[in-house]
């Protein structure tokens, strides 16, 4: 690594030194509670997946660059310069970390690795070293963003294939109305899907059934700018959706079953005029206000478990909403044990599912543990609320023999609507 | 005009989720040489938004798209 690309590195590295990530990089005892709240660890003990092994990789560099005494004495603290070979060791360490932050709950200090590893992606991305399909998949969303007008008869198209389907889940009663409704100004509720017709279809059915006034959004929810680290790409994606509620002043952007979105969303779109939800919390909240009516007939007999997608729930906070739901579809649901706040990781994320059939092996050797949590329960459903966590647990249920039915909660709703 | 297009390969992408189709096409395009075509078939609408903003984004041409009995054939030409 020449001497400019090192200053350009350590400039992006400056540029995450806020007090928060100060207090972690300077704050670890080495007191090895993190050890075993990993998944990965858990499944595969080996020291590289100890959260704070993780966490030293960038804090040895972070000595040796911002600190004086790993300027001055860098053996002292094992203060590590920046070269190619750590540029290695950040990316073993950010891509085998899926950012669920179990590891911070169990912290006495609440150090946060996925923050850490944030520094390691972001040293990744100005090397030049990051998973190249994620950059590609992120600048594909921020192209659709850029050149709505070229894309946009190419969607609506799309959108008017599944109407149908729409339909034979719930039946609108006023003849006439959109079964699909897009750019809606005025609506009520944004919802913002995923490229699938599953992400589509089932929300829109109980949005219809709940006579909400709502639109689909132009875009795709998922930030591929936040699973490769890379703020601005992040802001860019985010930006579209903002964007595009503000024009139609919507009152509330609901994000569809995916963690990320939903966070991102949550959590970095600022102050705004409209509300930001999960769908699972509509839904929620659709069931309290009596706005739409479930049988438990669809499950009956069924043993249904709930996986906490982790950006959704410790992370998120909407723990309640998905059990609340659950009650109404089912007599008998299991808890899994750990409890939700201290639930495992399905092992996907941080854009490991992204990566796909690449990150297979290590996906389904280091989620281990969720896939004997989960089987603990007996149940033969396993409902979760986040595409990245379907995808995953679907992965782990054919990989382990686990003979689930792995559902998203949203079509487990819109499956179980009837006629209030 | 679809019947004379010639694929070079064919990607059965039907069935998976976001993001596999793009991610899959990402890959298998490096398979076919720059200038021949590769047909993905996909079941995902998104599909329709997803593969024009991954061409110009990636440099490769969508050729045509035909949309017959719920599957969705996108071809692709090579162009990087």
């Amino acid at each position: 690594m020449d001497q400019q690309m090192r200053e350009d590195l350590l400039k992006l590295f400056q540029t995450k030194l806020n007090r928060a990530m100060v207090y972690y990089l300077e704050t670890c005892t080495r007191c090895g509670v993190c050890t075993t709240a990993c998944h990965v660890y858990q499944s595969m003990p080996q020291a590289r997946y100890i959260a704070a092994y993780r966490a030293e990789i960038v804090r040895r560099i972070y000595k040796k660059h911002f600190k004086g005494q790993g300027k001055l004495w860098p053996s002292y603290g094992e203060a590590k310069e920046l070269t190619e070979a750590a540029l290695q060791e950040l990316y073993d360490a950010a891509y085998s970390c899926t950012g669920c932050r179990r590891c911070m709950v169990y912290c006495p200090f609440g150090i946060d690795t996925q923050m850490l590893m944030s520094i390691a992606k972001l040293l990744l991305v100005g090397a030049h070293a990051e998973p190249e399909i994620l950059t590609l998949l992120a600048d594909t969303s921020i192209e659709k963003g850029r050149s709505l007008e070229f894309f946009k008869e190419g969607f609506l198209q799309g959108v008017k294939n599944l109407e149908q389907k729409v339909v034979e889940k719930w039946k609108l009663e006023a003849e006439g109305k959109t079964v699909i409704p897009v750019d809606v100004e005025g609506a009520e509720l944004l919802y913002v899907a995923l490229a699938g017709a599953h992400s589509i279809i089932p929300a829109a059915a109980v949005f219809n059934a709940a006579g909400e006034n709502w639109t689909l959004s132009f875009f795709e929810a998922v930030n591929f700018g936040a699973f490769v680290g890379d703020p601005t790409r992040t802001k860019l994606i985010l930006d579209r959706i903002v964007n595009e509620a503000l024009r139609l002043k919507v009152k509330e952007v609901c994000i569809c079953e995916c963690g990320t979105a939903y966070r991102v969303m949550k959590q970095l779109s600022g102050t705004q005029p409209f509300k930001v939800s999960s769908v699972t919390e509509v839904h929620a909240r659709y069931l309290r206000e009596g706005r739409i009516r479930v049988s438990k007939k669809a499950f009956e007999g069924q043993v249904v478990t709930y996986h906490d997608p982790c950006q959704i729930a410790r992370n998120g906070g909407v723990l309640e909403e998905p059990r609340f739901i659950l009650q109404h579809l089912t007599d008998d649901f299991r808890e899994m044990a750990p409890d939700p706040r201290y639930n495992y990781c399905c092992g996907g994320g941080g854009g490991l599912v992204a990566l796909g059939e690449d990150t297979l092996d290590f996906r389904m050797k280091s989620a281990k543990v969720k896939a004997e949590q989960v089987q603990k329960t007996g149940a033969t459903v396993l409902a979760t609320a986040c595409e990245n966590c379907h995808t995953q647990l679907s992965d782990l249920n054919r990989h382990y023999g686990l003979g689930l039915n792995v559902q998203f909660l949203t079509s487990m709703v819109a499956d179980a609507l009837v006629v209030s | 005009m679809s019947e004379a297009i010639h694929a070079d390969k064919v990607m059965d992408l039907k069935g998976l989720p976001c993001p596999m189709p793009v991610v899959k096409v990402s890959k298998g395009i490096k398979e076919v040489a720059v200038g021949q075509i590769l047909e993905a078939q996909t079941t995902d609408p998104g599909s329709l938004t997803d593969f024009p903003a991954w061409a110009r984004t990636s440099g490769n041409e969508i050729v045509e798209t035909i949309q017959e009995n719920g599957i969705i054939r996108i071809f692709i030409r090579r162009k990087v």
